[in-house]
């Protein structure tokens, strides 16, 4: 499934840029993110507690970023195993231009979900997919802009 | 068609209520899942969540340390016990002459995994929760590869086997293109039409479920199954996969939950159960949860076609020409291959003369599960191409589509008709249903009613389905030429006891069917019986000599046949040891409602004093046997033809586009009845199951990831009671000509021709060529945009 | 599923210390969501708290309101004689919820607790202008529901009760998921003193209310107000039963079904 978006981000594009390189911000942004372990400099590994109503699920998996060109654009990916509840994975395509109010961050979200999730949730797959990628955007939006958002 | 005799209950043609209810109604049945064995470990299948996939790595060491496993077994552990590959037992063979692609299927796959829910290990541990909690534990690795779902589409799709380039299983052709081109060329009129044939899940109550032992003293494995046919498993298991002696295994099928096709084939658990339960020296238990059940049972349907049928001045059909494309799925499963083909594009010429008739089937894999034999099985997409094609033409000339149907019937005196799809009919008289059904529906009142329901907003259509099904399956002889790795002719052992009661052994399996009644019924009124006094034994290798099992509408007219051979045998017999009893010639021997008589007198003896003689032979004929057991095998002379007309009509709310169906008449034609009431149920079973494909039942494979996301009762539309109205049904009798008790099948014409029936009510309410199935109210609320 | 521990207090306030002293606790109310889900393996709870001995079944009526315990099941809420004299809107949409099984069960509190995009009740609450209570405050209906499965509801906060005022005319009419029978697109119709309410249910991520509508019925209350009206499809939930813009038509549909059952 497909998702996009864009958000103002009151900050200089340079400024956006290291913040998206930034574990600690990516970590904070990733909704559930427990840990996110460095394994070089574009590469991590991640546990996620999902958490959509009823349904728990530990995800652990990598996080990297790829097509670097900085300051402009990368690519965001992840991908992780939820034993029973199946799989999770996503890229992001991330870009970068300048803003009267800063800089508009766009992004393209290319999700899939597999194994019991997809197989019995297929009616809230959409609508989850979207709320966590709002989630994920807002709070980075929030966390460079230096604002404190409910992480929840 | 033998004498019903004196019987009042229970005899052919009585709707006797039906001996397995009382347990069933009860919870005393006793299923696969109810069965428990000393020792007993659970299996638990490690299951792919990609649609294709490379195996990388599969590490156990984890769940090997859980609590309570007892084994861990995967795919490298089958191929160095070098157990087989499931097979197909039909080899179609293509246009060129080439036998179908049968590429491997592992029971464990070892190398990639081609669909979601494919089996990558099967872990074995004390309680069930600990093989569950194991399971999670097991790390596989894969290599995602990009999934080909879409059956249109597959042939151009990522390559699933190399053993198959471009997704190919087989391209068949039945009939002469050419001259079918030629006569659509110079017909007056041609009508065209696609056609999708839409993917169900079989959904039976009682999931699979299996059980599988060995015994380290004698050497012999039991398989308790939710077989439809346990012996043709055994047969499959022991030649095929496992390389067991016919000997050494042991097959039960005990109660069965339903099949409807699903539980004939050999599936790659109960292979697992009975190979793993010698490797962990305890018996393997395993039951299917219903999410597997969605994963994993062989779908049904799932075709996409192209039609064309021409039509002259007069409105006689000239030539049908149907190009199918027909989806296996991701391995070829046991019947696979015949479905659509011989069970299909022979079915094409419907209950019509249409002279010329081709038909060209692609079979392609995609990375979904299996598809094969679900209730018709091949005839239910026959029919829906027919009808559906037939309705259209009507509709495009402006006429009335039962006049044109009228208008080409084949006719009473033309039977026995040869078609041009390479079938003969035996019998049969189409106007008959049809003006049945049309004046138990009030056909001619149908303007009338339209105009009130479009008073109230609603949109009314009628639409009807004259359909016919080649069931009985059959003639080993026939089906021997096309392909079939089996024949198919059926047993029965008539065991008569020495107190009086008989024991009937067929290899029919019941799971739903109500043989215990149907078969009693016909051994009572044939051997002039109590019908309590029979007992029907099936389900057990061990017990019954051979079957080849239920499906195809067949355990009546080919299991019965079968019945009713053996009991012929027993009455010879009798007639020999009451001439003696009678100090008559034999030929003088005459037996009607349960008694010997010499002609012309009344010298008698009864049943159960010539048994009780056979088992105490103290003054008894010389040269005859002891004992009053007699075995038959019946191969049938030529499939059985049931046909009918099904008209449904439907109310459509304009502004949601929901559609109400408002009546359903369904006259049939079976031939001669044992059990009205079970031949109605088998009906109303059929209808409402062809009802769930027509309008609520559709499998959907997301096209990208391949997850099945119709994958529970959230997402797939069963039909419930309050989806259907009460469907008022009707018989016509032709008794077939070529068995012994003119019996034709009943347990698959509700679903062959529901679908038909109900689109073409729904077009005709929409005024569009074609709404695709299911029907939803989205997409009649959009036909119904369209239109306006 | 998973092991678990089994409490069953009985108090409000016995609840939620257990819930404070537990790292993975959940409520079970009727367990018509919560169960299916840990037995599909996509919930582990260590500590499962469960609600039914903590005296919080029972209707009552209240000057102008009806309180509804949180662990009244759909099944007495449908056939409670005062609900249906008082508020048969409330009771008819209770009686379509799931199957009687499910009726027999699964509760209101759990119900707007669980707040699934699907379900019936929030729609109620919404445009009737009901009020949570729970064990620290109460919560305008308004204010409860917030996301798909989120409520304003605190980690251990439980519902008490739902009180709704009883002074409008109003009616709900469903079109359900033919699979689930959870709304595909469910509209909640009423017209009370603060004029016309229109809340739906099942079309987007959480119940929302169409202001259009309810201008419009409050110039009329009549259907034929809302002829023309429809609600943006964008934003509207997609799945393999229904398309945007679809449900945005039975959005329509529904409400103005719903208008002419309040007369
Ligand atoms: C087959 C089926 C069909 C259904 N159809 C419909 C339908 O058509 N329409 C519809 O609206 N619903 C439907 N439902 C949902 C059902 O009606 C229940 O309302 C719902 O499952 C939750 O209620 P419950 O009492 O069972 O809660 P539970 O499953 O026990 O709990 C649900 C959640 O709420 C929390 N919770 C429960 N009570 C409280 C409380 N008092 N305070 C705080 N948190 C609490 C729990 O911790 C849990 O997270 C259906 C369910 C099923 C299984």
């Amino acid at each position: 499934m497909k998702l996009e978006g864009s958000y103002i981000i009151n900050a200089s594009k340079e400024e956006v840029w290291l913040a998206m390189n930034n574990p600690e911000i990516l970590q904070a942004s990733i909704p559930g993110c427990e840990s996110l372990e460095k394994l070089s400099e574009t590469q991590f590994t991640a546990i996620v507690k999902a958490k959509i109503g009823p349904v728990k699920a530990s995800f652990t998996g990598e996080v990297s970023l790829e097509n670097l060109n900085p300051p402009h654009s990368y690519t965001l990916t992840g991908e992780g195993k939820g034993g029973l509840a199946g799989f999770a994975s996503g890229a992001a395509d991330i870009t970068l231009s300048e803003h009267d109010e800063g800089t508009e961050l766009q992004y393209e979200v290319e999700a899939q979900v597999g194994g019991k999730i997809a197989q019995i949730g297929s009616r809230l797959v959409g609508g989850a997919a979207k709320k966590l990628s709002d989630q994920f955007f807002r709070r980075f939006a929030a966390a460079i802009n230096g604002e404190e958002e409910n992480p929840e | 068609m033998p004498d019903t005799g004196n019987l009042t209950t229970g005899g052919i043609g009585d709707a006797v209520q039906r001996k397995e209810d009382f347990r069933f109604l009860t919870g005393r049945g006793t299923y696969t899942d109810d069965i428990n064995r000393m020792g007993q470990t659970h299996a638990v299948f490690v299951r792919s969540p990609h649609a294709h996939a490379k195996i990388k790595s599969v590490d156990t060491s984890a769940a090997s340390q859980a609590s309570g496993v007892v084994g861990i077994l995967t795919g490298a552990d089958m191929v160095a016990d070098e157990v087989g590959s499931l097979i197909c037992g039909w080899n179609v063979v293509d246009r060129h002459g080439e036998g179908h692609k049968a590429p491997p299927h592992p029971p464990l796959a070892h190398d990639t995994v081609k669909h979601v829910g494919d089996q990558v290990a099967v872990v074995i541990a004390e309680t069930l929760a600990e093989a569950q909690a194991a399971a999670e534990l097991v790390d596989v690795d894969y290599e995602v590869l990009a999934a080909n779902v879409d059956t249109a589409s597959a042939m151009s799709g990522p390559e699933i086997h190399p053993e198959a380039p471009g997704n190919l299983c087989y391209d068949w052709i039945l009939g002469e293109e050419a001259t079918v081109d030629a006569a659509l060329a110079n017909s007056a009129h041609v009508t065209e039409l696609d056609i999708v044939n839409n993917r169900l899940v079989p959904n039976p109550m009682e999931p699979r479920a299996a059980i599988g032992e060995y015994d380290m003293a004698t050497g012999e494995y039991t398989c308790f199954s939710t077989s439809q046919n346990p012996h043709v498993l055994r047969l499959i298991l022991c030649a095929f996969v496992l390389g067991i002696p016919e000997t050494k295994l042991k097959v039960i099928a005990p109660d069965v939950g339903g099949g409807f096709g699903s539980k004939i084939f050999c599936y790659a658990e109960e292979t697992t159960c009975v190979w793993a339960s010698k490797k962990v020296g305890r018996p393997v238990k395993w039951t299917s949860t219903r999410s597997e059940a969605f994963l994993t049972d062989a779908h049904g349907r799932d075709h996409v076609s192209h039609v064309k049928l021409g039509i002259d001045a007069d409105g006689k059909f000239t030539a049908l020409k149907v190009e199918t494309i027909a989806n296996m799925g991701a391995y070829l499963s046991t019947f696979a291959s015949s479905v659509p083909t011989y069970l299909y594009a022979t079915l094409l010429a419907g209950q019509y003369t249409t002279p010329v008739i081709f038909c060209n089937t692609k079979a392609v894999f995609t990375n979904t599960v299996a598809v094969d034999a679900y209730r018709g099985a091949g005839r239910p997409e026959a029919t829906f191409v027919v009808e559906r094609i037939v309705e259209s033409a009507a509709r495009e000339l402006g006429v009335d589509p039962a006049e044109l149907r009228r208008k080409n019937f084949i006719q009473p005196d033309q039977f026995p008709y040869e078609t041009p799809v390479a079938l003969t009919y035996d019998t049969g008289n189409y106007e008959a249903s049809l003006d049945k059904a049309m004046s138990m529906i009030d056909y001619a009142g149908f303007p009338a009613r339209r105009a009130t329901s479009e008073a109230n907003g609603k949109r009314r259509g009628i639409g009807i389905s004259a359909y016919i099904e080649a069931c009985g399956i059959a003639p080993s002889a026939v089906v021997g030429s096309l392909g079939a790795g089996v024949g198919l002719w059926e047993s029965a052992q008539v065991r008569f006891n020495a107190t009086g009661t008989v024991t009937v052994f067929t290899g029919s399996h019941s799971h739903g069917q109500g043989h215990e009644t149907a078969f009693a019924q016909l051994a009572s009124t044939k051997l002039g019986i109590p019908f309590e006094n029979v007992e029907v034994v099936h389900g057990d290798t061990s017990k019954v000599p051979m079957g080849m099992g239920t499906y195809g509408s067949r355990s009546l007219a080919v299991g019965g046949s079968a019945i009713d051979r053996a009991c012929d045998k027993i009455i010879e017999k009798g007639k020999k040891i009451a001439a003696h009893l009678l100090e008559a010639a034999v030929e003088d021997i005459e037996f009607a409602d349960g008694n010997f008589t010499v002609a012309g007198t009344d010298k008698a003896k009864a049943m159960g004093e010539v048994v009780f003689t056979a088992y105490v032979p103290h003054n008894y004929p010389e040269g005859v046997e002891p004992g009053m057991d007699e075995t038959a095998f019946y191969d049938p002379g030529n499939f059985t033809y049931p046909a009918g007309t099904h008209i449904a009509e439907v109310e459509i709310d304009e502004a949601t586009g929901v559609t109400e169906i408002v009546d359903w008449v369904a006259v049939d034609d079976f031939g001669n009845i044992i059990n009205p009431m079970i031949v109605e149920g088998q009906v109303h079973g059929g209808i409402a199951q062809g009802v769930g494909q027509a309008l609520l039942e559709g499998t959907v494979y997301d096209p990208e990831s391949g997850q099945l996301v119709t994958g529970s009762y959230m997402d797939y539309c069963m039909p419930r009671a309050d989806d259907l109205p009460s469907f008022r049904v009707d018989m016509t009798t032709t008794a077939c000509t070529h068995n012994p008790l003119g019996v034709k099948g009943c347990g698959e014409a509700g679903a062959i021709a529901a679908p038909a029936a109900l689109i073409n009510a729904i077009t005709h309410a929409t005024g569009t060529m074609t709404v695709e199935m299911p029907a939803t109210s989205e997409r009649v609320w959009r036909a119904l945009q369209e239109n306006n | 599923m998973q092991n678990f521990d089994y409490h069953k207090p009985n108090s409000v306030d016995d609840a939620v210390n257990h819930m404070k002293s537990s790292d993975d606790g959940k409520f079970l109310a009727g367990g018509m969501t919560m169960l299916p889900t840990m037995k599909q393996g996509l919930a582990a709870p260590k500590d499962l708290i469960d609600l039914v001995g903590v005296g919080l079944n029972g209707i009552t009526e209240n000057s102008g309101s009806l309180v509804i315990g949180a662990m009244t099941t759909h099944a007495d809420v449908a056939s409670n004689a005062t609900v249906r004299s008082k508020l048969p809107a409330l009771a008819d949409l209770a009686e379509g919820i799931g199957d009687r099984q499910v009726r027999a069960k699964g509760t209101i509190g759990g119900s707007i607790s669980n707040n699934d995009p699907a379900a019936d009740y929030p729609a109620a609450l919404v445009a009737l202008g009901a009020t949570v209570k729970t064990n620290t405050r109460e919560i305008p209906a308004g204010d409860f529901f917030v996301d798909m499965f989120e409520t304003a509801l605190a980690e251990e906060e439980i519902v008490v009760s739902v009180s709704f005022p009883t002074t409008a005319q109003a009616a709900y009419a469903k079109f359900p998921n033919p699979a689930s029978r959870y709304a595909m697109v469910g509209v909640f119709v009423a017209n009370g003193p603060d004029g016309a309410r229109v809340a739906v249910t099942g079309a987007g991520s959480s119940v929302f209310r169409v202001s259009a509508m309810e201008s419009a019925l409050d110039g009329g209350f009549s259907s034929g107000s809302l002829d023309g009206i429809s609600v943006p499809a964008d934003d509207l939930n997609s799945d393999i039963h229904a398309s945007p813009e679809y449900r945005a038509h039975l959005v329509s549909v529904m409400a103005m079904r719903a208008v002419d059952a309040c007369s």
